[in-house]
């Protein structure tokens, strides 16, 4: 690939402090990403797909660690900077948006000033200029009557037109990489559809790079260049888009194809993988998946399969490519 | 917001109706002939006691009597207050602004710092700096206010000489009651500067600072708890997340948006505690001899003064109805959600 990368994730470990021993959410992650382009993280509650993406900008839980790997922004590691520096990526490099629009909003400050505080914090603007930034951003985002529309307050927005608020707010600074976590798990779905096509159109256009964490393979296949399938805190398999949908090579990902509905076969009952996921944080060795896999053999649960790599395809399983 | 502002002041005199009422049905307690003694100057009058009785109508319905005693508010007369010797109208105009004085300057106390060292431990949560401010407030808090009184007494006025008890020096007395001395507000902080008096602005300020002091330590403590569990529930919070995502630094992260919505919560507890301070400093204005509204009451609820008593709990009811109405007033302020309804 002749595009540089934006962000490289070097083996990536995050562990959570739990009654002084910690458990490890996140072994072992690392994947490129390019610039401009799109890299959708799939996984299960608990698989440790949003812990990633808060580590990302180093906005971790109290109780939660990076106990190793490094995260390198162009070049840069950005767990090495200290807060002042950080605080230049924030916002300007790297933003995101979250999951629940309503709640990431601040509900006693206006739209307007939450807007115009982001550019002031980087750049050096007026208010007035500042305000102006701001109608257009309103503007580029699809939201009508920009100018009146600042001085409102969140909750006078519905949860579609809050998560068009933040996704100005993240492009208010033209970043390079935007995270989008779950971005529309909390809206209605033909609101889902509207947000997921202005990520698109917006990543276009201003050539970001994206990170796209979501449950919803469906949605993943929309948006993605790259998936990433993350299960209990390990990458299962990673791959183009495409390629991944169509020739899925780790049993959990071809499970998880399986279950999506389809209006070609209509199953009387959509097919579903056994069993329960990992509780995070709990040590398995052998293969996470172990329990829950069909094609389960007794190496499985002794030994973990490495990430085995043939073209762009990864896949961590070691009967790939036996039946 | 006007409507609510027109029917919350409409429950008002339901509130003072059903307060001044219930006290006095319950002086129908005492008999005739020991209500009309309380009108009885000297020893003579007492074989008059019949004639007082029938005088004053002390044998009528107590609705009758209710009636009466109302009638005589609507038309502005609260009664003759034997235990403060002037009528009560009088009493309280006089007695009132030196305790509002006192506990709005006490308030400030209060919120000034229980809001910053509240914030400030939420901010140090379960370190040393947190672990200090607990102590202190909890300190504050476990002292009874008469010790914590009648120590900063003996230090600051018996060893050091500052700060004397009472409301004001001689010197200030004399000023005040001059004919040069004009009377704005009754408050005199105001109409010292009114008067552009500096010397009577300090003495009377100099005067404030031990009871209202004292008063903030024990109101403080609460006020910090507030704050901290306030603060401490807001810093969780997603739009903090988001705040810090965006590369703001910790400054604004957490006084800017944090710290506005955790002050939300303290407005109420302010408010409470305000109210409470105007009717009840009872025991800091002795200690310190301070000629406020809660001396007032107690001396005539010692000594039965039936029309001091009706006259202090009314001002008390019509209080609490006005700082209800001022603490909603301030949360439309802070809350855009309340004020927009």
């Amino acid at each position: 690939m002749s595009i540089s990368p934006v962000l490289q994730v070097e083996d990536l470990h995050i562990d959570f402090q739990n009654d002084q021993k910690p458990l490890p959410v996140l072994r072992g992650l690392s994947y490129t990403l390019a610039a401009g382009r799109v890299l959708a993280v799939v996984g299960e509650s608990g698989s440790g797909k949003t812990v990633h993406a808060l580590s990302l900008l180093r906005l971790l839980p109290a109780a939660g660690r990076v106990s190793g790997g490094k995260i390198l922004y162009k070049g840069e590691n950005l767990l090495a900077l200290c807060e002042k520096e950080l605080r230049q990526v924030r916002g300007q490099k790297i933003a995101m948006i979250f999951q629940d629009p309503a709640a990431s909003l601040n509900p006693v400050l206006t739209v307007g000033e939450q807007l115009t505080e982001t550019l002031r914090a980087h750049r050096k603007l007026t208010k007035e200029q500042a305000r102006q930034e701001a109608v257009k951003l309103l503007e580029k985002v699809g939201i009508a009557d920009a100018e009146k529309r600042l001085d409102e307050y969140p909750f006078q927005f519905s949860g579609g037109m809050c998560q068009r608020v933040m996704i100005a707010m993240a492009l208010a600074l033209s970043p390079d990489i935007l995270i989008a976590d779950e971005p529309t798990t909390a809206l209605d779905v033909t609101i889902q559809a509207q947000i997921i096509r202005l990520i698109k159109q917006l990543q276009e256009r201003e050539k970001m790079a994206v990170i796209f964490i979501t449950h919803n393979l469906a949605l993943a296949s929309q948006v993605a260049d790259e998936v990433l399938v993350l299960y209990g805190g390990m990458c299962m398999e990673q791959a183009p888009a495409k390629e991944l949908f169509s020739q899925p090579k780790h049993p959990y990902t071809q499970g998880l194809l399986a279950s999506l509905a389809s209006l070609k076969t209509r199953p009387e009952r959509l097919p579903a993988i056994a069993g329960q996921p990992p509780v995070p944080g709990e040590i398995v060795t052998g293969c996470p998946f172990a329990p829950r896999c069909p094609r389960v053999k007794e190496k499985c649960r002794q030994s973990l399969p490495p990430l085995t790599k043939r073209g762009e395809h990864a896949v961590r399983c070691f009967w790939e490519n036996k039946p | 917001m006007f409507r609510y502002i027109v029917r919350r002041l409409l429950l008002l005199p339901l509130v003072v109706l059903g307060v001044t009422f219930l006290l006095f049905f319950l002086t129908q307690r005492l008999s005739p002939e020991m209500r009309a003694s309380l009108y009885v100057k000297d020893a003579r009058q007492m074989g008059a006691l019949e004639e007082v009785i029938r005088q004053y109508g002390l044998r009528d319905n107590v609705f009758k009597q209710y009636g009466r005693w109302l009638g005589q508010v609507v038309r502005g007369d609260l009664g003759y207050s034997p235990s403060a010797n002037m009528p009560v109208s009088k009493a309280l105009r006089e007695y009132l602004p030196a305790t509002v004085q006192l506990a709005l300057l006490t308030m400030i106390l209060v919120v000034f710092f229980g809001v910053w060292f509240g914030a400030f431990s939420a901010v140090h949560k379960d370190k040393w700096q947190d672990s200090l401010a607990r102590v202190v407030s909890v300190g504050g808090f476990s002292l009874p206010i008469f010790v914590l009184g009648l120590l900063l007494l003996m230090f600051f006025y018996g060893k050091l000489g500052w700060f004397a008890p009472g409301g004001y020096s001689f010197q200030t007395d004399m000023i005040i009651h001059s004919a040069v001395f004009k009377n704005y507000t009754g408050f005199l902080l105001i109409d010292a500067l009114l008067n552009w008096n500096w010397r009577v602005f300090g003495d009377v300020l100099s005067h404030l600072v031990l009871p209202a002091v004292t008063l903030c330590i024990g109101s403080f403590a609460l006020m910090v708890r507030v704050m901290r569990s306030s603060m401490l529930e807001e810093l969780n919070k997603e739009y903090v997340r988001t705040a810090r995502a965006k590369g703001l630094s910790d400054r604004q992260v957490i006084y800017k948006h944090a710290g506005k919505n955790a002050i939300i919560p303290v407005i109420t507890l302010a408010s409470i505690q305000f109210i409470r301070l105007l009717g009840g400093t009872v025991i800091v204005e002795t200690i310190f001899d301070y000629p406020g509204i809660g001396r007032f009451g107690v001396l005539a609820a010692q000594q039965l003064d039936i029309a001091g008593i009706l006259g202090f709990s009314l001002m008390v009811a019509v209080l609490f109805v006005l700082g209800n109405l001022l603490s909603d007033i301030l949360y439309t302020a802070v809350d855009p959600r309340i004020r927009l309804e």
